[in-house]
Protein backbone atom coordinates (compact mmCIF):
# COMPACT_ATOMS: atom_id res chain seq x y z
CA UNK A 1 0.00 0.00 0.00
CA UNK A 2 1.43 3.52 -0.79
CA UNK A 3 -1.14 5.66 -1.49
CA UNK A 4 -2.43 7.78 1.48
CA UNK A 5 -6.14 7.30 0.66
CA UNK A 6 -5.01 3.37 1.12
CA UNK A 7 -4.02 4.28 4.63
CA UNK A 8 -6.73 5.82 5.55
CA UNK A 9 -8.20 2.28 5.48
CA UNK A 10 -5.96 0.71 7.99
CA UNK A 11 -7.52 2.94 11.48
CA UNK A 12 -10.79 2.60 13.26
CA UNK A 13 -12.94 5.39 13.00
CA UNK A 14 -14.05 6.31 16.11
CA UNK A 15 -17.44 8.09 16.10
CA UNK A 16 -19.43 9.55 18.72
CA UNK A 17 -21.07 6.77 20.01
CA UNK A 18 -18.15 5.21 20.33
CA UNK A 19 -18.45 2.89 17.09
CA UNK A 20 -16.05 2.80 14.25
CA UNK A 21 -17.57 5.13 10.95
CA UNK A 22 -18.48 4.13 8.03
CA UNK A 23 -15.84 4.39 5.87
CA UNK A 24 -15.84 3.52 2.15
CA UNK A 25 -12.43 3.81 1.56
CA UNK A 26 -11.86 1.62 4.96
CA UNK A 27 -14.66 -0.76 3.10
CA UNK A 28 -12.24 -2.13 0.36
CA UNK A 29 -9.94 -3.38 2.82
CA UNK A 30 -10.55 -6.52 4.57
CA UNK A 31 -6.67 -6.58 5.75
CA UNK A 32 -7.47 -3.95 9.18
CA UNK A 33 -9.65 -4.41 11.74
CA UNK A 34 -12.43 -1.51 11.80
CA UNK A 35 -14.59 -3.44 14.22
CA UNK A 36 -13.11 -2.47 17.66
CA UNK A 37 -15.39 -0.20 19.54
CA UNK A 38 -13.48 2.60 20.37
CA UNK A 39 -13.79 3.49 24.22
CA UNK A 40 -14.40 7.48 23.78
CA UNK A 41 -14.16 8.15 27.84
CA UNK A 42 -10.80 6.76 28.09
CA UNK A 43 -8.22 7.86 30.14
CA UNK A 44 -6.68 9.23 26.79
CA UNK A 45 -7.59 9.06 23.40
CA UNK A 46 -5.90 9.78 20.04
CA UNK A 47 -8.19 10.75 16.83
CA UNK A 48 -6.89 10.46 13.62
CA UNK A 49 -3.35 10.96 14.68
CA UNK A 50 -0.31 11.70 12.60
CA UNK A 51 3.18 12.16 13.69
CA UNK A 52 5.54 14.12 11.50
CA UNK A 53 9.45 14.19 11.55
CA UNK A 54 10.01 17.44 9.56
CA UNK A 55 8.33 16.07 6.03
CA UNK A 56 8.38 12.66 6.98
CA UNK A 57 5.13 11.18 8.37
CA UNK A 58 6.23 8.74 10.65
CA UNK A 59 2.98 7.36 11.66
CA UNK A 60 -0.39 8.07 10.77
CA UNK A 61 -3.70 7.98 11.30
CA UNK A 62 -3.66 6.43 14.69
CA UNK A 63 -7.18 6.36 16.61
CA UNK A 64 -6.94 5.05 19.82
CA UNK A 65 -8.73 4.79 23.27
CA UNK A 66 -6.45 4.24 26.56
CA UNK A 67 -9.03 2.87 29.18
CA UNK A 68 -8.62 3.29 33.10
CA UNK A 69 -7.03 0.80 35.47
CA UNK A 70 -5.29 -1.30 32.58
CA UNK A 71 -2.45 -1.90 30.64
CA UNK A 72 -2.35 -1.42 27.01
CA UNK A 73 0.87 -2.64 24.96
CA UNK A 74 1.58 -1.17 21.85
CA UNK A 75 3.52 -4.12 19.63
CA UNK A 76 5.06 -4.04 16.28
CA UNK A 77 8.32 -4.50 14.26
CA UNK A 78 11.10 -1.68 14.21
CA UNK A 79 10.15 1.47 12.69
CA UNK A 80 6.01 0.97 12.76
CA UNK A 81 5.97 3.63 15.18
CA UNK A 82 5.10 2.31 18.36
CA UNK A 83 7.30 4.42 20.78
CA UNK A 84 7.04 7.49 18.13
CA UNK A 85 2.70 7.27 19.28
CA UNK A 86 3.69 6.66 22.87
CA UNK A 87 5.95 9.96 23.40
CA UNK A 88 3.32 11.96 21.67
CA UNK A 89 0.82 11.17 24.67
CA UNK A 90 2.62 13.15 26.78
CA UNK A 91 4.49 15.57 24.35
CA UNK A 92 7.71 14.45 24.73
CA UNK A 93 8.00 14.81 20.91
CA UNK A 94 7.89 18.60 21.65
CA UNK A 95 11.51 18.28 22.60
CA UNK A 96 12.32 16.89 18.81
CA UNK A 97 12.60 20.63 17.22
CA UNK A 98 11.19 18.93 13.82
CA UNK A 99 8.26 16.81 15.45
CA UNK A 100 4.72 17.69 14.49
CA UNK A 101 1.07 15.92 15.71
CA UNK A 102 -1.56 16.51 13.31
CA UNK A 103 -5.31 15.23 14.79
CA UNK A 104 -6.17 14.69 18.38
CA UNK A 105 -5.03 13.73 21.69
CA UNK A 106 -7.27 13.88 24.16
CA UNK A 107 -6.33 13.47 28.33
CA UNK A 108 -9.48 13.25 30.42
CA UNK A 109 -11.13 14.89 27.29
CA UNK A 110 -9.02 18.07 27.00
CA UNK A 111 -6.94 18.52 24.10
CA UNK A 112 -3.18 18.28 25.23
CA UNK A 113 -2.23 19.88 21.82
CA UNK A 114 -4.05 22.91 22.58
CA UNK A 115 -1.43 26.08 22.67
CA UNK A 116 -3.37 26.84 26.21
CA UNK A 117 -2.03 23.54 27.48
CA UNK A 118 0.86 23.66 29.77
CA UNK A 119 3.59 20.78 28.40
CA UNK A 120 5.38 20.50 31.90
CA UNK A 121 1.95 20.07 33.56
CA UNK A 122 0.76 17.17 30.86
CA UNK A 123 3.91 15.45 31.74
CA UNK A 124 3.50 15.68 35.03
CA UNK A 125 -0.29 13.86 35.00
CA UNK A 126 1.32 11.38 32.12
CA UNK A 127 4.72 9.90 33.67
CA UNK A 128 7.19 7.96 31.39
CA UNK A 129 9.67 5.09 32.03
CA UNK A 130 12.18 4.47 29.53
CA UNK A 131 14.01 1.96 28.19
CA UNK A 132 17.30 2.10 30.10
CA UNK A 133 16.77 2.59 33.60
CA UNK A 134 17.71 6.61 34.17
CA UNK A 135 18.58 7.28 37.75
CA UNK A 136 20.02 10.77 38.81
CA UNK A 137 23.10 10.62 40.39
CA UNK A 138 22.13 11.55 44.18
CA UNK A 139 20.58 9.62 46.28
CA UNK A 140 17.51 7.09 46.37
CA UNK A 141 15.94 9.38 48.74
CA UNK A 142 16.91 12.41 46.58
CA UNK A 143 15.63 10.47 42.54
CA UNK A 144 12.19 10.18 44.07
CA UNK A 145 11.74 13.71 46.13
CA UNK A 146 13.30 15.69 43.23
CA UNK A 147 10.08 15.44 41.09
CA UNK A 148 7.75 16.20 43.85
CA UNK A 149 10.31 19.37 44.73
CA UNK A 150 10.07 21.07 42.05
CA UNK A 151 6.07 20.77 41.37
CA UNK A 152 6.31 22.78 44.25
CA UNK A 153 6.19 20.47 47.47
CA UNK A 154 6.00 22.75 50.45
CA UNK A 155 5.77 20.14 53.00
CA UNK A 156 7.97 19.77 56.02
CA UNK A 157 10.50 16.58 55.56
CA UNK A 158 8.43 14.20 57.48
CA UNK A 159 5.63 14.65 54.97
CA UNK A 160 8.23 14.24 51.96
CA UNK A 161 10.22 11.06 54.18
CA UNK A 162 6.16 9.70 53.48
CA UNK A 163 5.47 10.48 49.70
CA UNK A 164 9.36 8.85 49.36
CA UNK A 165 8.15 5.50 51.54
CA UNK A 166 4.77 5.54 49.64
CA UNK A 167 6.50 5.90 46.07
CA UNK A 168 9.17 3.39 46.95
CA UNK A 169 6.40 1.08 48.64
CA UNK A 170 4.41 0.98 45.46
CA UNK A 171 7.45 0.57 43.23
CA UNK A 172 8.13 -2.42 45.73
CA UNK A 173 11.66 -1.15 46.35
CA UNK A 174 11.28 0.23 49.92
CA UNK A 175 12.01 -3.18 51.38
CA UNK A 176 15.26 -3.31 49.34
CA UNK A 177 16.28 0.28 50.07
CA UNK A 178 14.96 1.03 53.60
CA UNK A 179 18.19 1.03 54.90
CA UNK A 180 19.83 3.17 52.41
CA UNK A 181 18.01 5.97 51.48
CA UNK A 182 21.26 7.94 51.40
CA UNK A 183 22.65 5.50 49.04
CA UNK A 184 23.41 7.10 45.21
CA UNK A 185 20.84 5.41 42.92
CA UNK A 186 23.12 4.49 40.81
CA UNK A 187 24.55 1.83 43.11
CA UNK A 188 21.40 -0.32 42.84
CA UNK A 189 21.31 -3.20 40.32
CA UNK A 190 19.58 -2.45 36.83
CA UNK A 191 16.20 -3.83 38.24
CA UNK A 192 16.40 -1.95 40.84
CA UNK A 193 17.28 1.27 38.87
CA UNK A 194 14.66 0.80 36.76
CA UNK A 195 12.10 0.64 40.18
CA UNK A 196 13.50 3.47 41.74
CA UNK A 197 12.73 5.34 38.00
CA UNK A 198 8.78 4.05 38.46
CA UNK A 199 8.85 5.54 41.98
CA UNK A 200 10.46 8.68 40.87
CA UNK A 201 7.57 8.92 38.19
CA UNK A 202 4.37 7.79 40.72
CA UNK A 203 5.60 10.38 43.43
CA UNK A 204 4.29 13.34 41.49
CA UNK A 205 0.91 11.43 41.40
CA UNK A 206 0.27 10.73 37.78
CA UNK A 207 -2.74 9.00 36.72
CA UNK A 208 -0.61 7.64 33.69
CA UNK A 209 2.40 6.27 33.43
CA UNK A 210 3.77 5.44 29.86
CA UNK A 211 6.78 2.98 29.75
CA UNK A 212 8.82 2.47 26.23
CA UNK A 213 10.56 -1.13 26.62
CA UNK A 214 10.97 -1.09 30.46
CA UNK A 215 12.52 -4.16 30.58
CA UNK A 216 14.91 -4.24 27.24
CA UNK A 217 17.89 -3.96 29.76
CA UNK A 218 17.15 -5.96 32.80
CA UNK A 219 17.54 -10.03 33.50
CA UNK A 220 14.42 -12.07 33.35
CA UNK A 221 14.07 -12.09 36.79
CA UNK A 222 14.19 -8.32 37.24
CA UNK A 223 11.66 -8.39 34.15
CA UNK A 224 9.33 -10.44 36.29
CA UNK A 225 9.31 -7.88 38.69
CA UNK A 226 9.17 -5.19 36.83
CA UNK A 227 5.88 -7.04 35.26
CA UNK A 228 4.50 -7.85 38.21
CA UNK A 229 4.43 -4.41 39.52
CA UNK A 230 3.03 -2.71 36.35
CA UNK A 231 -0.26 -5.09 37.47
CA UNK A 232 -0.02 -3.95 40.53
CA UNK A 233 0.39 -0.52 40.16
CA UNK A 234 -2.66 -0.53 37.41
CA UNK A 235 -5.52 -0.22 40.20
CA UNK A 236 -4.33 3.25 40.56
CA UNK A 237 -2.55 3.84 36.97
CA UNK A 238 -3.12 3.56 33.91
CA UNK A 239 0.01 2.24 32.35
CA UNK A 240 0.93 1.92 28.68
CA UNK A 241 3.81 -0.45 27.45
CA UNK A 242 5.99 -0.16 24.41
CA UNK A 243 7.76 -3.65 23.83
CA UNK A 244 9.65 -5.79 21.45
CA UNK A 245 8.70 -8.77 23.53
CA UNK A 246 5.59 -9.95 22.53
CA UNK A 247 5.31 -12.64 25.41
CA UNK A 248 5.55 -9.57 27.45
CA UNK A 249 2.93 -8.12 25.94
CA UNK A 250 0.94 -11.03 26.21
CA UNK A 251 1.32 -11.15 29.99
CA UNK A 252 0.64 -7.95 31.51
CA UNK A 253 -1.62 -6.21 29.30
CA UNK A 254 -5.05 -6.15 28.83
CA UNK A 255 -5.29 -4.67 25.62
CA UNK A 256 -2.98 -4.68 22.47
CA UNK A 257 -2.34 -2.15 19.70
CA UNK A 258 -0.50 -3.91 17.02
CA UNK A 259 0.79 -1.46 14.25
CA UNK A 260 2.82 -2.13 11.14
CA UNK A 261 5.29 -0.69 8.58
CA UNK A 262 4.51 0.18 4.61
CA UNK A 263 6.90 1.61 2.60
CA UNK A 264 5.88 4.36 -0.34
CA UNK A 265 7.02 4.38 -3.64
CA UNK A 266 9.93 6.85 -2.24
CA UNK A 267 10.69 4.31 -0.17
CA UNK A 268 9.32 6.64 3.25
CA UNK A 269 8.22 4.01 6.43
CA UNK A 270 5.27 4.96 7.55
CA UNK A 271 3.55 3.25 10.83
CA UNK A 272 -0.21 2.76 10.94
CA UNK A 273 -2.42 0.79 12.94
CA UNK A 274 -3.73 -2.59 12.34
CA UNK A 275 -5.27 -4.10 14.69
CA UNK A 276 -6.59 -2.76 18.80
CA UNK A 277 -8.42 -6.22 20.71
CA UNK A 278 -8.41 -7.33 24.14
CA UNK A 279 -4.71 -9.23 24.50
CA UNK A 280 -6.41 -12.08 25.42
CA UNK A 281 -8.36 -12.34 21.64
CA UNK A 282 -5.48 -10.87 19.98
CA UNK A 283 -3.35 -13.73 20.87
CA UNK A 284 -5.79 -16.52 20.57
CA UNK A 285 -7.67 -15.27 17.43
CA UNK A 286 -6.40 -12.21 15.99
CA UNK A 287 -8.98 -10.37 13.74
CA UNK A 288 -6.57 -9.47 11.47
CA UNK A 289 -4.29 -11.35 9.26
CA UNK A 290 -0.94 -9.14 9.66
CA UNK A 291 -1.52 -9.67 13.10
CA UNK A 292 -1.51 -13.36 13.51
CA UNK A 293 1.31 -13.36 10.55
CA UNK A 294 3.39 -11.31 12.89
CA UNK A 295 2.83 -12.61 16.14
CA UNK A 296 3.23 -16.19 14.87
CA UNK A 297 6.67 -15.16 13.40
CA UNK A 298 5.33 -15.88 9.68
CA UNK A 299 6.62 -12.28 8.86
CA UNK A 300 9.29 -10.30 7.26
CA UNK B 1 6.13 -13.97 3.25
CA UNK B 2 8.85 -14.73 5.25
CA UNK B 3 8.87 -17.24 7.78
CA UNK B 4 10.90 -16.46 11.18
CA UNK B 5 9.89 -19.84 13.03
CA UNK B 6 10.51 -22.48 10.60
CA UNK B 7 11.75 -24.92 13.69
CA UNK B 8 8.86 -24.42 15.22
CA UNK B 9 6.35 -25.04 12.34
CA UNK B 10 8.25 -28.26 11.15
CA UNK B 11 7.41 -29.44 14.29
CA UNK B 12 3.82 -28.55 14.06
CA UNK B 13 3.72 -29.87 10.89
CA UNK B 14 5.13 -33.28 11.92
CA UNK B 15 2.92 -33.04 14.93
CA UNK B 16 -0.34 -33.07 12.25
CA UNK B 17 1.37 -35.65 9.79
CA UNK B 18 1.69 -38.23 12.66
CA UNK B 19 -2.16 -37.10 13.99
CA UNK B 20 -3.31 -37.67 10.23
CA UNK B 21 -1.40 -41.58 10.11
CA UNK B 22 -3.28 -42.27 13.28
CA UNK B 23 -6.70 -41.18 11.65
CA UNK B 24 -5.64 -43.43 8.99
CA UNK B 25 -5.19 -46.46 11.10
CA UNK B 26 -8.37 -45.49 13.49
CA UNK B 27 -10.47 -45.17 10.54
CA UNK B 28 -9.11 -48.44 9.11
CA UNK B 29 -9.42 -50.38 12.51
CA UNK B 30 -12.92 -49.55 12.41
CA UNK B 31 -13.72 -50.63 9.21
CA UNK B 32 -11.17 -54.21 9.53
CA UNK B 33 -12.66 -54.53 12.65
CA UNK B 34 -16.73 -54.67 11.03
CA UNK B 35 -15.09 -56.88 8.04
CA UNK B 36 -14.00 -59.32 10.73
CA UNK B 37 -17.05 -59.35 13.01
CA UNK B 38 -18.94 -59.89 9.56
CA UNK B 39 -16.87 -62.64 8.41
CA UNK B 40 -16.32 -63.97 11.81
CA UNK B 41 -12.69 -64.00 10.67
CA UNK B 42 -11.02 -64.36 14.18
CA UNK B 43 -7.51 -63.76 12.83
CA UNK B 44 -8.57 -60.71 11.54
CA UNK B 45 -10.00 -59.49 14.77
CA UNK B 46 -6.50 -59.77 16.03
CA UNK B 47 -4.95 -58.16 13.51
CA UNK B 48 -7.07 -54.94 15.00
CA UNK B 49 -6.08 -55.29 18.01
CA UNK B 50 -2.31 -55.77 17.47
CA UNK B 51 -2.81 -52.48 15.38
CA UNK B 52 -3.75 -50.52 18.47
CA UNK B 53 -0.35 -50.83 19.48
CA UNK B 54 1.14 -48.80 16.55
CA UNK B 55 -1.49 -46.03 17.49
CA UNK B 56 -1.29 -46.08 21.22
CA UNK B 57 3.01 -45.26 20.28
CA UNK B 58 1.77 -42.51 18.24
CA UNK B 59 -0.60 -41.25 20.83
CA UNK B 60 2.45 -41.39 23.16
CA UNK B 61 4.78 -39.92 21.15
CA UNK B 62 2.56 -37.14 19.94
CA UNK B 63 1.42 -36.65 23.35
CA UNK B 64 5.29 -36.33 24.45
CA UNK B 65 6.39 -33.96 21.96
CA UNK B 66 3.16 -31.60 22.51
CA UNK B 67 4.28 -30.75 26.24
CA UNK B 68 7.87 -30.02 24.89
CA UNK B 69 6.27 -28.19 22.52
CA UNK B 70 4.27 -25.68 24.42
CA UNK B 71 7.02 -25.51 26.68
CA UNK B 72 9.54 -24.56 24.35
CA UNK B 73 7.62 -22.45 21.71
CA UNK B 74 5.03 -20.50 23.45
CA UNK B 75 2.41 -20.32 20.22
CA UNK B 76 0.16 -18.14 19.98
CA UNK B 77 -3.15 -17.31 17.81
CA UNK B 78 -3.78 -19.87 14.66
CA UNK B 79 -0.75 -21.81 16.23
CA UNK B 80 -1.97 -21.76 19.77
CA UNK B 81 -5.45 -23.41 18.31
CA UNK B 82 -3.81 -25.69 16.61
CA UNK B 83 -1.64 -27.12 19.39
CA UNK B 84 -5.06 -27.16 20.76
CA UNK B 85 -6.68 -29.14 18.59
CA UNK B 86 -3.80 -31.33 17.98
CA UNK B 87 -4.05 -32.48 21.61
CA UNK B 88 -7.80 -33.32 21.74
CA UNK B 89 -7.94 -34.70 18.43
CA UNK B 90 -5.12 -37.17 19.53
CA UNK B 91 -7.26 -38.47 22.79
CA UNK B 92 -10.19 -38.42 20.30
CA UNK B 93 -8.42 -40.93 17.83
CA UNK B 94 -6.35 -42.87 20.23
CA UNK B 95 -10.01 -43.36 21.55
CA UNK B 96 -11.59 -44.50 18.30
CA UNK B 97 -8.54 -46.84 18.04
CA UNK B 98 -9.77 -47.90 21.39
CA UNK B 99 -13.31 -48.78 20.00
CA UNK B 100 -12.47 -50.43 17.18
CA UNK B 101 -10.33 -53.04 19.38
CA UNK B 102 -13.68 -53.57 21.86
CA UNK B 103 -15.76 -54.78 18.63
CA UNK B 104 -12.43 -56.93 17.46
CA UNK B 105 -12.71 -58.47 21.13
CA UNK B 106 -16.36 -59.04 20.71
CA UNK B 107 -15.68 -61.25 17.53
CA UNK B 108 -13.75 -63.54 19.37
CA UNK B 109 -15.94 -63.53 21.87
CA UNK B 110 -18.62 -64.52 19.69
CA UNK B 111 -17.21 -67.31 18.29
CA UNK B 112 -19.42 -70.11 17.92
CA UNK B 113 -22.64 -68.28 18.74
CA UNK B 114 -25.61 -68.54 16.62
CA UNK B 115 -26.45 -65.13 14.89
CA UNK B 116 -28.77 -63.07 13.04
CA UNK B 117 -27.81 -61.84 9.27
CA UNK B 118 -30.17 -58.70 9.86
CA UNK B 119 -28.32 -57.71 12.63
CA UNK B 120 -25.09 -58.12 11.05
CA UNK B 121 -26.21 -56.41 7.74
CA UNK B 122 -26.90 -53.56 10.22
CA UNK B 123 -23.49 -53.48 11.87
CA UNK B 124 -22.03 -53.38 8.62
CA UNK B 125 -23.60 -50.72 7.41
CA UNK B 126 -23.16 -48.57 10.38
CA UNK B 127 -19.47 -49.55 10.43
CA UNK B 128 -19.11 -48.42 7.08
CA UNK B 129 -20.35 -45.09 8.11
CA UNK B 130 -18.69 -44.38 10.96
CA UNK B 131 -15.58 -45.62 8.76
CA UNK B 132 -16.64 -42.90 6.13
CA UNK B 133 -17.07 -40.06 8.74
CA UNK B 134 -13.30 -40.58 10.03
CA UNK B 135 -11.89 -40.48 6.53
CA UNK B 136 -14.02 -36.87 6.31
CA UNK B 137 -13.46 -35.63 9.12
CA UNK B 138 -9.50 -35.97 8.52
CA UNK B 139 -9.57 -35.03 4.67
CA UNK B 140 -11.62 -31.43 6.58
CA UNK B 141 -8.48 -31.47 8.96
CA UNK B 142 -5.89 -31.65 6.50
CA UNK B 143 -7.58 -29.42 3.57
CA UNK B 144 -9.06 -26.69 6.60
CA UNK B 145 -12.27 -27.39 4.87
CA UNK B 146 -14.99 -25.65 7.44
CA UNK B 147 -17.77 -26.98 4.99
CA UNK B 148 -16.85 -30.79 5.22
CA UNK B 149 -16.53 -30.44 9.05
CA UNK B 150 -20.06 -29.35 9.67
CA UNK B 151 -21.26 -32.33 7.74
CA UNK B 152 -19.97 -34.52 10.45
CA UNK B 153 -23.32 -33.98 12.45
CA UNK B 154 -25.54 -34.85 9.55
CA UNK B 155 -23.50 -37.78 8.68
CA UNK B 156 -23.19 -38.94 12.78
CA UNK B 157 -27.21 -38.99 12.66
CA UNK B 158 -28.37 -42.03 10.31
CA UNK B 159 -25.71 -43.97 13.10
CA UNK B 160 -27.25 -43.13 16.34
CA UNK B 161 -31.01 -43.78 14.23
CA UNK B 162 -29.67 -47.94 13.49
CA UNK B 163 -28.10 -47.59 16.72
CA UNK B 164 -31.44 -47.28 18.36
CA UNK B 165 -33.16 -49.65 16.08
CA UNK B 166 -30.65 -51.84 17.60
CA UNK B 167 -32.21 -52.10 20.49
CA UNK B 168 -35.54 -52.80 19.52
CA UNK B 169 -33.90 -56.03 17.45
CA UNK B 170 -32.24 -57.77 20.73
CA UNK B 171 -35.21 -57.16 22.96
CA UNK B 172 -36.98 -59.36 20.38
CA UNK B 173 -34.36 -61.73 20.81
CA UNK B 174 -35.44 -61.90 24.32
CA UNK B 175 -37.83 -64.33 23.30
CA UNK B 176 -35.65 -66.61 21.37
CA UNK B 177 -33.14 -67.18 23.80
CA UNK B 178 -30.22 -69.39 22.04
CA UNK B 179 -29.51 -65.70 19.83
CA UNK B 180 -29.88 -63.45 23.54
CA UNK B 181 -26.45 -63.92 24.43
CA UNK B 182 -25.04 -63.16 20.80
CA UNK B 183 -27.80 -60.37 20.74
CA UNK B 184 -26.30 -58.40 23.98
CA UNK B 185 -23.24 -58.97 22.54
CA UNK B 186 -24.01 -56.84 19.37
CA UNK B 187 -26.00 -54.50 21.15
CA UNK B 188 -22.90 -53.27 22.45
CA UNK B 189 -20.80 -53.58 19.48
CA UNK B 190 -23.82 -51.01 18.44
CA UNK B 191 -22.98 -48.81 21.07
CA UNK B 192 -19.33 -48.82 20.71
CA UNK B 193 -20.11 -47.32 16.88
CA UNK B 194 -21.95 -45.38 17.93
CA UNK B 195 -19.47 -43.72 20.39
CA UNK B 196 -16.84 -44.10 17.72
CA UNK B 197 -19.06 -41.66 15.67
CA UNK B 198 -19.39 -39.21 18.30
CA UNK B 199 -15.70 -39.03 18.69
CA UNK B 200 -15.57 -38.03 14.71
CA UNK B 201 -17.98 -35.25 15.71
CA UNK B 202 -15.70 -33.77 18.23
CA UNK B 203 -13.09 -33.97 16.07
CA UNK B 204 -14.88 -32.27 13.46
CA UNK B 205 -15.82 -29.57 16.61
CA UNK B 206 -11.91 -29.56 16.59
CA UNK B 207 -11.45 -27.97 13.20
CA UNK B 208 -14.07 -25.76 13.17
CA UNK B 209 -12.48 -24.15 16.10
CA UNK B 210 -8.91 -24.21 14.87
CA UNK B 211 -10.58 -22.24 11.77
CA UNK B 212 -13.12 -20.23 12.93
CA UNK B 213 -11.55 -19.22 16.48
CA UNK B 214 -14.66 -20.18 18.51
CA UNK B 215 -15.76 -23.50 19.77
CA UNK B 216 -18.78 -24.56 20.60
CA UNK B 217 -20.26 -28.05 20.34
CA UNK B 218 -22.24 -29.30 17.77
CA UNK B 219 -24.67 -31.70 19.57
CA UNK B 220 -25.54 -31.60 22.91
CA UNK B 221 -25.82 -35.03 24.69
CA UNK B 222 -28.63 -33.87 27.03
CA UNK B 223 -30.69 -33.44 24.23
CA UNK B 224 -30.02 -35.58 21.44
CA UNK B 225 -32.26 -36.15 18.38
Amino acid sequence: MTSDTQREAVVAIPTDNGAPADNPVAAEHDDVDRTYEHDVNGVIRTSDMDVFYGDFRAVGNVSLSFAFNEITALIGPSGCGKSTVLRSLNRMNDLIPSARVDGEVFYHGEDIYDPEVDPVEIRRRIGMVFQKPNPFPKSIYDNVAWGVKINGFKGRKEAMDEVVEQALTEAALWDEVKDKLNDSGLSLSGGQQQRLCIARAIAIQPDVVLMDEPCSALDPIATLRIEELMIKLKQHYSIIIVTHNMQQAARVSDKTAFFNVELDATGQRTGYLVEYSPTDELFTRPRVQQTEDYITGRFG
Amino acid sequence: MTELRTHFHDELERLEHDLVLMGEHAGQMISDSVAALVASDFEAAQGVIDKDDVVDDLYLEVHQRWLATMALQTPVAIDLRLMSVILHVNSHLERIADLAVTIAKITELSQGLPHDPTVISHLQEMGDMVASMVRTVMEAFTSRDLESALELPEMDRPVNRLNRKMVRKVVKFAEETDLLEWGVRMMVVSRTLERAGDNAVDVAEQIAFLLTGEFREFTDASHHD
